[in-house]
C-alpha cells in the first residue's frame, strides 16, 4: 500500500502533464500567436489594458478576413509580472501551443527573460512595451560590449586628453570584438521592438526645453526600477547636452509613504526644473506633497509612465494641474485610427486607455500584417517578413532599422503633453499640438 | 536499502530517462525549476527542519549565489558556470558572520534576523549600482541552446544535495543537529557546542542555496535584485516547499518542490489549459468563469494550501503520509 | 535649519503611526510568543474596509475607525481561535508552526483582497488630504497631525485598558509568566483571543489613518510587516513602551536617512539600526528602561 501510494504521489505531476498531450497535438485551423502579458501581479493594470487592446484588434482583424482567410488567434499567457514565470509562459507557448511567433512583453525584466527564450530558440518576438535598451542591443549581451559601455561611462569623468584618447582606442577595439562575439548569436537574434527604448522617451522633450523653457538647473527624481533608473540616466544625458546643471539625482523605492524629506531637500537646492520618472501613485504623492511644501520651480516634468495615466489626475487634483510629461502617444495625434481606437476602447470597456494600449493595438496589426506577407509560417519566413515591415499604425509608422548598436528597432518621435483643466493636452511639437502650452506657471497661484 | 531509498532510486531512474522519451521543452523547463527547488527546499530543511532554526531569508543566500555567477561574467568575462561552485563559497562567506551574530541569541531573533538579512541584501544590490547595475539587472546569454545540459546539471545538483543531507544526518553532526532542535539546553548541558553546530548547519544550507542561485543565473540569463532577493518568491517559497513536503524528512522537500511547481503552473495556466479549452469548446458560462477565477487565484490557492497543510498535516505530505493513507483507507471502507 | 526641522517633523509624524503598528505586534509577541507575520496584511484589510466604507457609503476615513477596529478585532480573534490556538496542541517538529501559519494567513488575506479589488491602486481623496499649516517655512500636514493625535489617544486607551481592567491585567500577567497566570485563574485561551484581537485592532487603526494620505493595493502589507518587526526588535520583544520608542525612532531614522544620505537608503537605514541593536543591545530599549 505504502509503496504504490508513494509512487502515485510522484506520478501525479507526470500524469497531469500527460493529460495535455492530445490537447496540444491537435492541428488547429487558426493561426496562433503567443502573447506574454502580466495579467496578474503588480503590473496587472497595464497588462489588462494591453490584453483588451489585443483582443479588440483580434476581433477587428478576423472580421476583415483574418490572415489570408485563416482566423488570427492571440494566445495571451499570464506572466504574473515575474521573469521566471514569463519564461515558463514563453516555453509553453512555443513548445506546447506551437505558436508561430511571440508578441507582448510588458516590463523590462520579464521581457528580457522571454527574449532569452526567443534567442535560444531562434524564435521571432515582437516586443511592444519592454523598454530596456538591452533588449534590442545584442552587443550589450557580450562581455566585451559590456566592458566597452563601462569604459564609456568612465570616459565622461575623465579630463586628461591623453587618457581620453587611450580609452577611446580601447573602446573601439572592444566594440569590434563585441561585434564579432555578437556574430555568434546574430543568426538566432530575431527580436524586434515596436516601442522606442527608454533612453529615447524624453527626446521630444529636449526641443521643448531648449526652445521654450531654457532652464539652467534640474533635480532628477526617479523610481528605483529599471525603467526609472534608465529614464533618469537618459535625461541626465539630455540635460548635459542642453547645458542644464544637474543639482540632484535621487532614487526612491516605489511605495514610499513620505516624500517630504526628499522634496524638502530638493526645495533647498532650488532647481528650475524638477524631472520625475515614476509610476502613477508615486507620481501623485510627489506632486501633492510638493504642493504641501509650497514648491515653486519653473516646471514640474514627468518622464511618461505614471504622469500620463488618467488616475494621475484623479489622485492629485489641483496639484497635478499644468504638470508636463513626455509621452509616446496621444489620441489627438494625426495618425490614422488613433482617435477611433481611443473612442472604441472607451465605449467597449468603459475605461480610458493610453499609450500602452495603443502599443498593444498597433502590435496586433503589425503581427497580422507580418503574417499576411510571410511566405510561410516558418520562423525564418516570419522573421524576413518582420524585417520588411513598413506600415502605418495607430501608434505611428512602423519600420525596423538598426542604429546606435540597436537592431530591429522602430524609431519613433516622442511628444510632450500637459494637464490642462483636468485633461491631458498635446502641446509639443508645435505643429501637432492640440492646445497651446501653458508656461510660465506660478505653482503657488495655480494650487491655491 | 530501505523502501523509501528504493522508491527514490526508481523515481530518479524515471527522471533521468524522461528527456530521452519526452522531447518537450516546456516540461523540461518545469522539471528544471522543480529540481532547483528540490535543492533550495532540501537546504532549508537542514537548518529549519533538522536543526530547528527557521530561516525566513533564504533569498539572501540564493541571491548572493546568483549575483556571484552573474557578476563574475559581467565584470571579468569569466563564464558564469564557474560562478556555480564559487556561489557556494560566497554564500558561505555571507552565512558565517551572520550566524556568528545571530546564534548568540535565542528565540524569535534568528527568524527575524534572516528576514532582515534578506532585505539588507536586496537593498544593497539595488543601491550599489556601480557594482551590480542596480535594478537594471544583469543579463547574460545562455550557454546551451538545448535544455538537456541544464536538465542533467540541475538533476545532478538535486541528487547531490539529497545525498549530502542523508550523509550529514547519518553522521555525528546529524545527531547534534537533532538534539539542538529537540532541546537546546539539554544539548548544551551534555557538552554539545550548540552555536558551532548551528553554524555548521547554516553554512551547509547556505552553500547549497547559493549554488542553486548560481544555477538560476546560468539558466535564466537574467537577474535583478527584486527577482533573486525576493522575500515572497524565494524565501517564503522555500519555506512552503519544505512545509508542504514535510519538514525533517529527507524526501519531503523534494516532494514539496514538485507539488509547488506543478500547483503553480496548474493554477496559472487554468489546469494546463484543460479547463480553459473545455470552457471554450463547451461554451459553458460556469466553466468560463471558473477558468477565469482559477487563473486569477493562483496565489490564493497557494495560501490556502499552506494554511490547510499546517493546520491538518503539520508534518507535510511525507511526514504525515501514514495519516493520509489512514484517512484514505477509512474513506474507502465507509 | 528649515531642512532639519522639516525632516524632524516628518519623522516624528510618521513615527506616531509606526508606534501604533509596532505596539500591536509587540502585544501579540509578548503574550503568545510568536511573530505575527500577517500584521501588515491585517492593516491592509483595514485599509480596504476604510476604502469601501468611503466608496460605498461616503464615510469619512476617520469615522471608519469605528468600523475597521472592531471588524479587524473580531477577525484577529477568529484567526487566533481557529487557526493558531489549535496548533499548540498538534504534534509537530517545528515550534515555529504558528509563525509559519501567519505567513499563510497573510498570503490568503492579500489574495482575497486582490480577488475582490484587483491589483489596481486605490486611493481616497478627502478635502483635507493635502491641507497644510505653516509655521514660518515649515509645513505641517494637517491629516498627519490628526493621525498623530489619534495615535496618541489610542495608545493611552490601550494603557488604561492594560493597567486598569481585569482583562488587561490578565494580559500583562500572561505576558510575564504564562503558568503562574493560569494558576491565578486567568483563562489562557480567552486571553490569547483578546490579545490577538487587540493587536490586530491597533494595526487596523494605523491602516485607517494612513488611507487619506496614502494609497492602497493588495501587496501593501509586506513592507509594513517588516517595519513592524524592526520596531519590535528596537523596543524589545513584548514591551509596549518600547514599541512606542521603536516606532518613533524608526520614523526619525527613515526621515533623516532620506534627507541626509539619500532617499534610497530610507528602508536600509531602519535595517542597519536593527542589526546594530541586535549586535550591541540585544533585547532593545527594554533592556535600558526595564519596561
Amino acid at each position: 500500500m505504502k509503496k504504490t501510494g508513494l509512487l502515485k504521489l510522484f506520478f501525479i505531476p507526470l500524469m497531469a502533464l500527460a493529460m495535455i498531450w492530445p490537447h496540444s497535438s491537435q492541428a488547429a485551423d487558426p493561426v496562433k500567436v503567443g502573447v506574454v502579458l502580466p495579467v496578474t501581479g503588480k503590473f496587472a493594470k497595464f497588462g489588462e489594458i494591453e490584453k483588451l487592446s489585443f483582443e479588440m484588434a483580434q476581433e477587428e482583424i478576423n472580421a476583415k478576413g483574418g490572415v489570408n482567410g485563416r482566423p488570427l488567434h492571440f494566445l495571451i499567457e499570464d506572466t504574473t509580472s515575474k521573469p521566471d514565470v514569463g519564461r515558463s509562459a514563453a516555453e509553453k507557448l512555443i513548445s506546447m501551443d506551437r505558436v508561430v511567433m511571440l508578441g507582448g512583453g510588458y516590463s523590462s525584466s520579464v521581457t528580457a527573460a522571454v527574449a532569452g527564450v526567443a534567442i535560444n530558440k531562434s524564435f521571432p518576438f515582437l516586443v511592444n512595451t519592454g523598454s530596456a535598451d538591452i533588449i534590442t542591443k545584442p552587443t550589450a549581451h557580450t562581455p566585451s560590449g559590456r566592458k566597452a559601455s563601462k569604459l564609456k561611462k568612465g570616459l565622461k569623468e575623465e579630463t586628461d586628453a591623453g587618457k581620453i584618447a587611450d580609452i577611446k582606442k580601447k573602446i573601439t577595439k572592444l566594440e569590434a570584438r563585441a561585434n564579432k562575439e555578437v556574430g555568434r548569436i546574430m543568426p538566432r537574434f530575431r527580436i524586434f521592438r515596436l516601442n522606442p527604448p527608454v533612453s529615447e522617451y524624453a527626446s521630444g522633450l529636449e526641443s521643448f526645453l531648449a526652445d521654450v523653457v531654457k532652464p539652467k538647473s534640474v533635480a532628477i527624481l526617479h523610481e528605483n526600477s529599471l525603467f526609472g533608473t534608465k529614464g533618469a540616466a537618459a535625461f541626465e544625458k539630455s540635460a548635459k547636452k542642453l547645458g542644464i546643471q544637474v543639482l540632484l539625482k535621487e532614487s526612491y523605492d516605489s511605495g514610499a509613504v513620505d516624500f517630504k524629506p526628499l522634496l524638502a531637500k530638493v526645495k533647498q537646492a532650488d532647481p528650475e526644473l524638477i524631472y520625475m520618472v515614476s509610476y502613477v501613485l508615486d507620481a501623485s504623492l510627489l506632486m501633492s506633497q510638493s504642493m504641501e511644501l509650497r514648491m515653486n520651480p519653473k516646471l514640474f516634468v514627468g518622464g511618461g509612465a505614471g504622469f500620463t495615466m488618467p488616475e494621475f489626475m484623479s489622485n492629485t487634483g489641483k496639484a497635478g494641474e499644468k504638470v508636463i510629461s513626455a509621452t509616446l502617444w496621444h489620441e489627438s495625434l494625426p495618425l490614422p485610427g488613433a482617435r477611433e481606437y481611443f473612442d472604441k476602447f472607451k465605449a467597449a470597456y468603459d475605461r480610458d486607455t493610453e499609450y500602452h494600449g495603443a502599443e498593444a493595438y498597433a502590435a496586433a496589426y503589425v503581427i497580422a500584417d507580418v503574417l499576411k506577407r510571410a511566405k510561410s509560417f516558418s520562423k525564418e519566413d516570419i522573421t524576413a517578413s518582420l524585417a520588411a515591415t513598413d506600415m502605418m499604425t495607430v501608434f505611428g509608422p512602423v519600420k525596423f532599422t538598426s542604429y546606435d548598436g540597436k537592431i530591429n528597432q522602430n524609431k519613433l518621435e516622442t511628444y510632450v503633453v500637459q494637464w490642462q483643466d483636468g485633461a491631458l493636452k498635446m502641446i509639443w511639437p508645435k505643429d501637432l499640438a492640440n492646445a497651446p502650452y501653458a508656461y510660465p506657471v506660478n505653482w503657488l497661484e495655480e494650487r491655491k | 536499502m530501505d523502501r523509501s531509498t528504493q522508491i527514490a532510486l526508481g523515481v530518479l531512474g524515471l527522471l533521468a530517462c524522461f528527456p530521452l522519451v519526452v522531447e518537450n521543452d516546456y516540461y523540461l523547463h518545469l522539471l528544471i525549476l522543480a529540481f532547483m527547488w528540490v535543492v533550495i527546499g532540501t537546504a532549508w530543511n537542514l537548518i529549519a527542519g533538522y536543526t530547528g532554526q527557521v530561516s525566513f531569508g533564504d533569498a539572501a543566500f540564493f541571491g548572493m549565489g546568483a549575483y556571484t555567477a552573474g557578476l563574475l561574467e559581467y565584470h571579468m568575462g569569466i563564464s558564469a558556470w564557474w560562478g556555480v561552485p564559487l556561489a557556494g563559497v560566497t554564500a558561505t562567506l555571507l552565512a558565517l558572520p551572520f550566524g556568528w551574530i545571530c546564534f548568540r541569541l535565542r528565540g524569535a531573533y534568528f527568524a527575524l534576523a534572516t528576514l532582515a538579512l534578506n532585505e539588507v541584501m536586496r537593498h544593497t544590490a539595488t543601491i550599489w549600482e556601480d557594482f551590480t547595475d542596480g535594478m537594471v539587472g544583469i543579463m547574460i546569454l545562455q550557454t546551451f541552446e538545448s535544455k538537456l545540459p541544464y536538465y542533467y546539471i540541475v538533476l545532478g545538483l538535486a541528487v547531490v544535495t539529497i545525498v549530502i543531507i542523508e550523509l550529514v544526518m547519518k553522521s555525528k553532526w546529524g545527531y547534534y543537529f537533532l538534539s539542538i532542535r529537540e532541546d537546546q539546553d539539554t544539548a548544551e548541558s551534555i557538552g554539545i557546542n550548540t552555536t558551532t553546530y548551528k553554524m555548521i548547519s547554516l553554512t551547509i544550507a547556505a552553500a547549497l542555496t547559493g549554488i542553486a542561485g548560481g544555477f538560476y543565473m546560468n539558466y535564466m540569463g537574467f537577474i535583478d535584485p527584486e527577482v533573486v532577493f525576493s522575500l515572497h518568491d524565494i524565501s517564503i517559497m522555500a519555506i512552503l516547499v519544505g512545509i508542504v513536503g514535510g519538514v525533517g524528512t529527507v524526501y519531503g522537500p523534494a516532494v514539496g518542490a514538485f507539488v509547488m511547481v506543478v500547483v503553480q503552473e496548474l493554477f496559472r495556466t487554468g489546469g494546463f489549459g484543460v479547463v480553459t479549452s473545455l470552457a471554450e469548446s463547451s461554451g459553458s458560462e460556469i466553466l468560463t468563469t471558473f477558468a477565469l477565477y482559477m487563473t486569477k487565484a493562483h496565489v490564493l490557492g497557494f495560501g490556502i494550501l499552506v494554511v490547510v497543510v499546517i493546520r491538518y498535516l503539520p508534518n507535510g505530505i511525507v511526514g504525515d503520509w501514514d495519516r493520509i493513507t489512514a484517512l484514505w483507507r477509512r474513506g474507502q471502507q465507509s | 535649519m528649515d531642512l532639519f526641522l522639516q525632516t524632524l517633523i516628518a519623522g516624528l509624524l510618521k513615527g506616531g503611526l509606526y508606534a501604533l503598528i509596532g505596539t500591536g505586534m509587540t502585544l501579540i509577541m509578548g503574550v503568545m510568543g510568536i511573530i505575527n507575520l500577517a500584521h501588515g496584511q491585517l492593516m491592509m484589510v483595514a485599509m480596504y474596509l476604510t476604502y469601501s466604507a468611503y466608496a460605498l457609503l461616503g464615510l469619512d476615513p476617520y469615522l471608519s475607525l469605528f468600523i475597521s477596529m472592531p471588524v479587524i478585532f473580531i477577525l484577529g480573534m477568529l484567526i487566533q481561535k481557529y487557526l493558531l490556538n489549535p496548533l499548540v496542541h498538534t504534534e509537530t517538529i517545528l515550534p515555529e508552526n504558528q509563525v509559519l501559519m501567519t505567513v499563510g494567513i497573510g498570503m490568503v488575506l492579500t489574495e482575497v483582497m486582490r480577488f475582490i479589488f484587483t491589483s489596481d491602486y486605490k486611493s481616497v481623496k478627502t478635502a483635507y488630504s493635502n491641507a497644510t499649516y505653516f509655521i514660518g517655512e515649515i509645513s505641517f500636514s494637517v491629516p498627519l497631525m490628526i493621525n498623530f493625535l489619534i495615535a496618541i489617544g489610542v495608545t493611552l486607551l490601550l494603557f488604561w485598558f492594560l493597567i486598569k481592567t481585569d482583562m488587561g491585567r490578565s494580559i500583562r500577567a500572561t505576558a510575564q509568566d504564562k503558568e503562574a497566570a493560569a494558576l491565578m485563574g486567568v483563562n489562557p485561551e480567552r486571553t490569547t483571543y483578546i490579545t490577538f484581537g487587540l493587536g490586530a485592532a491597533l494595526v487596523a487603526a494605523a491602516g485607517t489613518l494612513l488611507v487619506p494620505i496614502f494609497y492602497l493595493y493588495p501587496d501593501i502589507g509586506g513592507p509594513f510587516t517588516r517595519r513592524a518587526f524592526v520596531i519590535c526588535i528596537l523596543g524589545g520583544l513584548g514591551s509596549t513602551v518600547g514599541a512606542i520608542f521603536g516606532g518613533v525612532t524608526l520614523g526619525l531614522v527613515e526621515a533623516f536617512a532620506a534627507t541626509y544620505i539619500a532617499m534610497e537608503f530610507e528602508e536600509m537605514a531602519g535595517l542597519v539600526i536593527f542589526i546594530m541593536v541586535l549586535l550591541f543591545l540585544p533585547g532593545g530599549f527594554k533592556r535600558l528602561t526595564g519596561v
